[in-house]
């Protein structure tokens, strides 16, 4: 039954243990990790937005460079058209001279030269053979005529490597003449490519007709056709992503695309998506990652403190039992006590009948002396055996009367210690024949208790006396019996230890109940400790036994300095 | 002192015929009643050395009827018997008079012996009032009549 009881309480108190987590899991980690999570996804999408804006400026930026780049060599050359003749410009290292000033710097030009109407090359400075070229039936040549000032798209040319040239046209004397420069290839693409970001960025410049005019690095080669070129014309800075690679190759790319404007080439910046956003994805780890560890900390902190809430609980709930254990202890006592002094009453007088009857028997004995010798000695001997009974049944209804009776107490002031005392030299010679000894440990700075000397007398001579008893067939043993100030300090504590038998836990619990007793019928009523209990109680005291089979068991009293008010003035 | 009056009052009444029967046997002439107010009656009747008064009965209990008894002012002396649960109220009757108290079930040696020790204490109550009235008679012979009141 206890042991049912046991797991229930078990089951009850973990059911307990996991509701107050769930609860404070609920209360806490939920709103925790729904704010966390909802400002991380709201960081996120704020830095990505960031992340966009900024390279939509770079990007941006960058075209503006470029444009500028063209623009400045396209004015250099109008501006050397404009300022110089084509005597002056054809005369021995005039263009070398003008060639290596443009290029003091930087290496902007591969080379110079002067085409007169014709398409024949007048003047040119450079790297290659060019000087007996006609260039009358090239496309660049017939666009510069027609529009005056021309960009061209990367081409072939007698030179055969990819590359672009700027022209301009001068009307000088009724003559036309034109002033080409070649843009050193690299060098534009180095600028070009300046804007690159990140280990997997690519930058490279599309035609209209989507011909790749700097390197697009893993995609293709100049001079070659994109993929999945639109060709469509917007203003600003596009953005959009780009599956690439299939299966587990398969990258997610941004891309953002810009139009210069003269020429119409298009300017294509592209990075991973991965990349861009490493950062951004590294932060969200880094709070992610904090903010579950900090879960996680709430989390063991939580069972610890449910765990030490639900042990305090346990305890709590075990003193409250225990009380109540007492209480019921205390009420069934107290209707018991009722019960007995009416009953110990009610036998007392057929006793008494007995006894004057046995009385009669012998004064009729005495008059007429059984003359039959048998008969005679049955009936001495039955006369005694009715003695003896009414004594035990006497003895009986006493100690019954002893626990329901209600007597004052008389209050005195006892010296607990020298009361312990003089109770181990009573009991000394007793336990000595039984082989117990005893041993007392008693704290001397004890003061004095105000309480009913021979009551406590009573109750401490029938612990002890049970404790004699608990060590029958041992034949040896200690009782070890010790006094102390109580932790609240508002009493004294004796103790009563013995080295006995000990009490099972079933009978742990029936120990104060009236007439339960382990000993054999007729040596206990069963009524001592129960006295010992109401004795106890009355004195405003407080009894608590704890056993261990085989080891012994010990008895811990507790008596206030003072007894309770109306004992004192009764007293 | 052989020839002793006792009332026995007792509502159990095979224990009172019994406790009659048992001093009969040891020479006391006992008169045995099962209640106080039977009691009163026979002492406002006859005069008796000892009265020997249960403490709980039904109607007029031993206390009760031991107020009654000391109303009367006569020259007898009470013993009560009791059971233990009623030590208290045992006390509180030789507080009022009684001479002692017994507590059921006794043998008849120990009410033998309280009831000679009620019956001294009876005699030498009585005896010393005689005195005390005879000394006023020797002093007031008009008084002699006093000594039969």
């Amino acid at each position: 039954m206890n042991q049912i009881l046991e797991s229930s309480k078990k089951t009850q108190y973990s059911r307990l243990f996991r509701r107050f987590i769930l609860l404070t899991m609920i209360c806490s980690l939920a709103p925790l990790l729904l704010a966390g999570w909802a400002i991380n996804i709201h960081y996120s999408r704020f830095a990505k937005e960031r992340m966009e804006k900024m390279l939509r400026t770079r990007v941006e930026y960058h075209r503006k460079i470029i444009e500028f780049f063209l623009k400045e060599n396209r004015t250099r050359l109008d501006f050397i058209t404009q300022t110089h003749s084509i005597d002056f410009l054809t005369k021995k290292d005039r263009l070398s001279h003008i060639f290596k000033t443009i290029n003091r710097d930087s290496w902007i030009l591969t080379d110079i030269g002067i085409i007169d109407e014709n398409g024949d090359h007048i003047a040119y400075v450079g790297p290659y053979d060019l000087m007996d070229k006609n260039y009358f039936n090239t496309f660049w040549f017939k666009e510069v005529m027609e529009k005056g000032s021309y960009t061209s798209d990367m081409f072939m040319g007698f030179r055969k490597e990819p590359h672009f040239v700027m022209a301009v046209i001068k009307n000088e004397n009724g003559h036309r003449w034109i002033l080409r420069a070649t843009i050193n290839t690299e060098w534009f693409r180095s600028l070009v490519e300046d804007v690159r970001i990140g280990k997997t960025g690519e930058v490279y410049i599309l035609n209209k007709k989507g011909i790749y005019q700097t390197s697009p690095g893993s995609d293709g080669e100049i001079m070659t056709l994109a993929s999945g070129f639109e060709g469509e014309i917007h203003d600003g800075v596009k953005f959009r992503f780009l599956e690439t690679g299939v299966g587990d190759s398969q990258t997610r790319k941004i891309v953002c695309e810009t139009w210069l404007r003269d020429p119409k080439w298009l300017l294509v910046v592209r990075i991973n998506e991965t990349e861009l956003f490493e950062e951004v994805r590294h932060a969200n780890r880094a709070a992610l990652i904090s903010l579950h560890l900090s879960a996680l900390i709430i989390f063991i902190v939580t069972v610890f403190i449910t765990r030490h809430m639900v042990s305090v609980i346990k305890k709590r709930d075990g003193e409250v039992e225990r009380m109540n254990r007492q209480l019921m202890q205390t009420g069934k006592l107290a209707s018991i006590g009722e019960l007995s002094a009416g009953v110990a009453h009610e036998i007392n007088n057929p006793l008494a009948i007995i006894t004057t009857e046995r009385q009669l028997l012998q004064d009729a004995e005495k008059r007429t002396p059984i003359t039959d010798e048998i008969f005679g000695k049955q009936f001495a001997e039955s006369l005694n055996q009715i003695d003896t009974q009414v004594l035990r049944c006497k003895h009986i209804t006493r100690n019954l009367m002893k626990f329901a009776r209600r007597t004052k107490s008389v209050i005195e002031t006892v010296d607990v210690n020298v009361f312990i005392r003089e109770v181990i030299e009573l009991m000394e010679r007793e336990a000595k024949s039984d082989g117990i000894s005893f041993k007392s440990i008693l704290d001397d700075k004890l003061k004095p208790i105000l309480s009913d000397p021979s009551q406590l007398q009573q109750v401490v001579l029938n612990i002890i006396n049970n404790a004699i008893a608990a060590h029958e067939d041992k034949g040896y043993g200690m009782i070890t019996i010790a006094t102390c100030l109580s932790k609240d300090k508002t009493g004294i504590v004796i103790t009563v230890e013995d080295t006995g038998c000990g009490i099972t836990d079933e009978d742990i619990e029936k120990i104060f109940d009236p007439f339960f007793t382990t000993k054999s019928p007729g040596k206990g009523t069963g009524l001592g400790l129960s006295i010992c209990y109401s004795i106890v109680k009355q004195l405003g005291g407080n009894i608590d036994v704890e056993s261990d089979v085989e080891k012994g068991t010990l008895f811990t009293l507790i008596f206030p300095f003072k007894p309770p008010e109306a004992l004192l003035n009764h007293g | 002192m052989i020839g002793s009056k006792i009332l026995l009052v007792d509502d159990e009444e095979i224990f009172c015929d019994n406790m009659a029967k048992l001093l009969q046997n040891r020479q006391y002439k006992v008169t045995a009643v099962y209640n106080g107010e039977s009691a009163i009656r026979e002492l406002e009747k006859d005069n008796f050395d000892v009265v020997v008064l249960d403490l709980k009965m039904p109607g007029m209990n031993g206390i009760n009827t031991l107020k009654e008894i000391k109303k009367l002012g006569l020259f007898t002396e009470t013993l009560l018997l009791t059971g233990h649960g009623s030590v208290d109220a045992a006390i509180e009757a030789i507080r009022l008079g009684a001479y002692d108290f017994l507590t059921k079930p006794c043998e008849i040696d120990e009410l033998v012996e309280k009831i000679e020790g009620a019956w001294r204490k009876k005699d030498g109550a009585w005896k010393k009032d005689l005195e005390e009235k005879l000394k006023k008679v020797v002093e007031s012979p008009s008084d002699v009549f006093k000594l039969f009141d």
